[in-house]
């Protein structure tokens, strides 16, 4: 009795602690179908004055620009810098823990304590170099250090995970004669597959969600990812269009919440099988 | 995680002292001939949401088709971002040709060597009305040119008052017979209306005060033009209408945020700055809404100014400044563009524009009482000093502790003394 009792409780406590954490999420899809004048303020689910109207004001696009070039830019960037991390940092993970080269260490140090320096202490010396060599306005340089292992948080992750597979199988590998490209690319990456999809989903998370890089590196409007454009509903000096800004953002949450659904299980599946084939 | 859009915020402070030391290289801007086959580009930016872009792109098609030695590519950005954007640019050297800008980043970027002196590079500053220009002066240099203008005003609800019995105001009144109407209209609003937010808040009405009483609330040189004295007379000037139902408290202001209690159909009238009405009637559902100038115990010297309500710069940097000039002309004088933008800048500031423009409406309501205090006009203050935004605010938050009760008259004019000494001294 006292046991179902506390099971009760149990389940009560967590559906009420499960409501106050999605509340912000339920409103914010609930209030894209509202008008914006009950949007702001008010902080009801339920709305009289239904209409899919704001859907189809966020689909209009801005400045003649269309919703879906926005779309299509963001998911370009982050299908390009999930492409990017996997490939650059794989293969400078592979470097730093099966390859014996001179100042490895030094190297791999530098690397971690690139973490350690803020973003907006490269800001400006960044732009620079990019704004000299002219390739402002382009993708360039959102992607650029993608491609060179620069992300040092991802690089760091694989190498933790590397270090963690027995160096028995790339030595046996060895006795059969493969060479560090048959070895990086028929050993490594299959195992690797648990770090390399979460490494993809936080890549994909972070350029979907990235304002700060593509707001100061691009110009033209028209290729704006989604993030800038939602900012451009919002204007503090006329009228904000929050039920467009809205209706956008749950639109934008779509690819990321998918992305995110479908990749899920693979780390869970990664994490309970390599236990067993270790 | 590493969350890089947690830095946006600490971003402005490394910008600031990148831009300082940046901003010592200064090239004379030749005029780049532009040809038809071959035009000179003209980067122009601005902030605004998707009406602005649509009215913008427009003007600069009528533009290009103008002037097609020159073509202007625009760009737009929203205002949180524009601002991020433009640091980083002056930093690294590329802040675009023309830019859209905003009265309180105008001094910031001018003392940085930003901005392009415009008084005599071709951009027509005769149409302007002369008391308007020093807003976009700072040590003698034209550095921006208005392309609209807000003036202050106190909004009245005509039905609201008719409701509760209590007279219109003509327009022209002291600071005593402004608090008997707040009173009147507290007492017959009973609990129903208030008659105002407490007026004494409002930076610009006490900047305008100021006026009347001919002191000037910055001196030239960034340090502050008034008194503790003058402040504590402004502050007790409401002392008596503070917890009656003339103002209207503090924490129903807080309650019905972020919409305003005139908005929100809680006072019967409100000062602020004229382009406020389309906001208003949309809030309040209100048939009609009017103003009249703010009071004054001198009737010949009310004070009153024209604000910018945005300007138009150039690049200190920019290869094409004579494309700059020109673009910036049209922008301000061509009455086409007048036509096309209305009053979404705000009441277009040369006299070519705004008599080359139909407005109806609210629109025409406002240029009307735009006109209808232009005799009352003086100088436009100069833009104001860094930092200011951050004394604005000041300025409310220790005003609504005096609201609350929680400190007296005396302590909040040396509360409010003292960080701004110290905003002051940060950006000097």
């Amino acid at each position: 009795m006292g046991r179902s009792l506390k099971t009760l409780a149990f389940h009560g406590v967590s559906l009420i602690l499960i409501a106050v954490v999605l509340y912000p999420a339920v409103w914010m899809i609930a209030s894209s179908f509202k008008p914006s004048s009950e949007i702001v303020g008010n902080a009801a689910i339920w709305s009289e004055n239904f209409s899919f109207d704001n859907f189809i004001k966020a689909m209009d696009g801005i400045g003649g620009i269309s919703t879906l070039q926005f779309f299509g830019n963001s998911l370009f960037l982050a299908v390009a810098s999930v492409i990017g991390v996997v490939f650059s940092s794989t293969l400078t993970a592979y470097a730093f823990t099966r390859i014996n080269f001179p100042g490895r260490k030094f190297f791999f140090t530098m690397m971690v304590m690139t973490l350690l320096l803020p973003f907006h202490v490269i800001i400006i010396p960044q732009y620079i170099v990019f704004q000299q060599v002219g390739l402002v306005d382009t993708y360039v340089p959102l992607l650029l250090g993608k491609f060179l292992g620069a992300e040092a948080f991802f690089v760091f992750l694989m190498v933790q995970f590397m270090r963690n597979l027995p160096k028995e199988l790339d030595e046996a590998a060895r006795i059969d004669g493969a060479g560090h490209i048959r070895i990086f690319c028929s050993i490594m990456l299959p195992l690797m597959k648990p770090s390399i999809i979460t490494a993809s989903i936080f890549a994909f998370i972070w350029s979907w969600n990235d304002f700060l890089g593509p707001l100061l590196y691009l110009n033209t409007p028209d290729k704006y990812p989604l993030p800038l454009a939602l900012r451009l509903f919002v204007d503090q000096t006329q009228s904000s269009d929050y039920g467009a800004m809205i209706a956008m953002s749950v639109l934008a949450l779509l690819p990321v919440l998918l992305f995110f659904l479908i990749f899920q299980r693979h780390i869970v599946e990664g994490v309970s099988t390599q236990g067993l084939k270790g | 995680m590493i969350s890089r859009r947690n830095f946006i915020t600490s971003i402005a402070t490394g910008v600031a002292a990148a831009a300082m030391l940046s901003a010592c290289g200064k090239s004379g801007g030749s005029a780049g001939g532009g040809t038809v086959e071959n035009p000179t580009v003209l980067n122009y930016t601005w902030w605004g949401n998707d009406d602005r872009a649509e009215r913008t792109n427009k003007a600069i098609a009528l533009f290009n088709e103008k002037n097609p030695t020159i073509k202007v590519v625009g760009t737009f950005t929203d205002w949180a971002g524009y601002w991020q954007k433009r640091a980083t640019e002056a930093a690294g050297g590329g802040l675009p040709d023309v830019m859209q800008w905003d009265l309180s980043y105008l001094r910031d970027y001018a003392k940085r060597n930003q901005l392009l002196d415009l008084s005599d590079v071709g951009v027509d500053l005769s149409t302007f009305d002369k008391t308007l220009l020093p807003s976009g002066r700072v040590n003698d240099k034209q550095y921006g040119v208005p392309t609209s203008t807000n003036a202050f005003a106190i909004y009245y609800d005509p039905a609201k008052l008719k409701e509760i019995g209590v007279a219109e105001p003509t327009g022209t009144w002291t600071y005593a017979e402004y608090k008997k109407f707040l009173t009147e209209a507290g007492e017959k609003g009973a609990g129903k209306y208030n008659g105002s937010t407490d007026f004494t808040g409002i930076w610009w009405q006490f900047n305008i005060w100021l006026r009347q009483n001919k002191i000037e609330a910055f001196t030239s040189d960034g340090k502050l033009g008034f008194t503790k004295d003058d402040l504590r007379k402004w502050w007790n000037l409401a002392a008596d209408l503070r917890g009656t139902p003339a103002i209207i408290s503090s924490d129903k202001v807080t309650q019905l945020l972020p919409k305003s209690p005139f908005g929100s159909n809680k006072t019967v009238s409100e000062a602020t700055w004229d382009n406020f009405m389309a906001g208003y009637l949309a809030d309040s559902g209100a048939s009609e809404l009017k103003m009249v100038p703010v009071p004054s115990d001198d009737p010949d010297n009310l004070g009153l100014f024209l604000k910018p309500s945005m300007l138009m710069v150039a690049s200190a940097k920019t290869k094409n400044a004579d494309a700059a000039a020109k673009f910036i002309d049209f922008m301000v004088n061509a009455p086409e563009v007048g036509e096309i933008f209305k009053t979404s800048r705000g009441v277009p500031a040369s006299k070519t524009q705004r008599d080359g423009t139909t407005f109806d409406g609210v629109d025409a309501q406002v240029v009307a009482y735009e006109d209808s205090i232009s005799k009352y006009l003086s100088d436009a203050p100069e833009p104001p000093i860094v930092g200011f935004g951050t004394l604005e605010t000041e300025f409310l938050r220790i005003q609504e502790e005096l609201n609350y009760g929680k400190v007296t008259v005396d302590q909040a004019v040396d509360q409010w003394f003292t960080s701004a000494e110290d905003v002051i001294k940060q950006n000097a």
